[in-house]
């Protein structure tokens, strides 16, 4: 066991070394796979729902649940009324930039200032 | 898009909406890195190499909470693993580039600039594997000056997480947004989020991400095909309205 004060700046490096390694297989290998050979039409089929359940997927973890995975039950009103906001706006304008601008401003406002 | 713009600018103001909302959150993570004990080059060297916001962020809390080693490389492998997905997804645009080309792109996707790759293919024909993978660049190039610039000015600057953090969020909801073509994507969103919460706080790791893209990602496709099959006249099957008209949302007709 190491720790924070043992941890010295060339295990550091192994760290980031080792990171970067498992960060890399999942990220090449299916795309040098499915790059080199015939995909078949119903992989395309489905992998048309993949980009939409995962974006979901992600905004649903950062506004409902914790880091240590738990649901959040508090403070996290602001974040939920920002979501619909950016939601409202994505869907009005189709703006990339107004969409992050906007629920930026959004947050800081229901968080920073109103602490909800 | 303007007449005889060259590629290198039309390219970076795509990428722009994501490099700036890099700057807020890449200056957190450089602080909290530095903060678990990174110096400046690794700091730059882990933005380059692994170039994933959440990794990097679960390394410094892992760090200072006084993980091992084996811990956080093991957490890192199953936070990576919905990348093969990202890959697989995206496969059918990179068909025939050259292994050099795969290697180095795989190496710079992460779930942002992927985003913004995948909106680009589905919509816009004549968006080319090199200018995809020069959008990975620009944000590479965001993401680890912020990252440096953080590390440098260091406990100088506090910062809330889940404000910054949000700016990201709000790059998911717009692709989300963007990628709902039919009503049934909708139903797909929805059990996506219900999925999502019930194997987070089952699994306690990312890696009920995964298992709630895939499971969801499959119900959709199974829908799909029995509704083409069998009632091609159904609701689910209507393509959801767009207010500003635009033809951005209609299929690439070539699939």
């Amino acid at each position: 066991m190491q720790s924070v004060s043992s941890m010295s700046s060339l295990d550091h490096f192994w760290l980031v070394i080792f990171c970067a390694i498992v960060a890399f297989i999942p990220r090449f290998f299916p795309l040098l796979f499915f790059t080199k050979r015939k995909i078949p039409e119903w992989f395309n089929e489905w992998m048309r729902f993949v980009p939409v359940s995962l974006f979901t997927a992600l905004v649903v973890k950062s506004v409902f649940i914790d880091s240590k995975y738990q649901v959040m039950t508090s403070g996290n009103l602001g974040m939920i009324i920002s979501a619909i906001i950016v939601g409202f706006i994505a869907f009005r304008t189709r703006s990339m930039t107004l969409s992050v601008v906007i629920g930026l401003v959004s947050v800081m406002i229901f968080v920073l200032v109103l602490h909800i | 898009m303007k007449k005889n713009e060259p590629n290198w600018l039309m390219v970076l103001r795509t990428v722009m909406p994501l490099g700036l909302s890099y700057i807020p959150i890449g200056l957190a993570c450089g602080v909290l890195l530095h903060a678990a004990g990174f110096n400046h080059l690794l700091t730059a060297l882990i933005s380059v190499l692994v170039f994933s916001g959440g990794a990097q962020f679960l390394i410094a809390s892992m760090l200072t909470i006084n993980a091992p080693m084996t811990t956080i490389i093991l957490m890192m492998f199953f936070l990576e693993l919905r990348y093969a997905l990202l890959g697989s997804s995206l496969s059918r645009y990179l068909k025939g580039q050259r292994l050099p080309f795969i290697f180095f792109f795989a190496f710079s996707m992460n779930d942002e600039n992927y985003a913004v790759n995948y909106l680009k293919f589905a919509t816009d024909k004549q968006w080319k594997p090199s200018q995809a993978m020069l959008v990975e660049h620009y944000s590479l190039l965001f993401w680890t000056v912020s990252n440096i610039v953080g590390s440098l000015i260091g406990s100088a600057l506090t910062i809330n997480l889940s404000v910054v953090d949000f700016a990201l969020t709000a790059l998911f909801i717009y692709m989300a947004i963007m990628q709902t073509k039919s009503r049934l994507t909708i139903l797909v969103c929805a059990l996506s989020g219900v999925l999502t919460i019930f194997f987070l706080v089952l699994m306690k790791s990312t890696l009920g991400l995964v298992v709630a893209t895939l499971l969801a990602s499959l119900t959709g496709y199974f829908i799909e095909r029995q509704l083409i099959a069998h009632k091609p006249e159904s609701h689910l099957l209507y393509k959801v309205h767009d207010p500003t008209g635009h033809s951005a949302m209609e299929e690439d007709s070539d699939k």
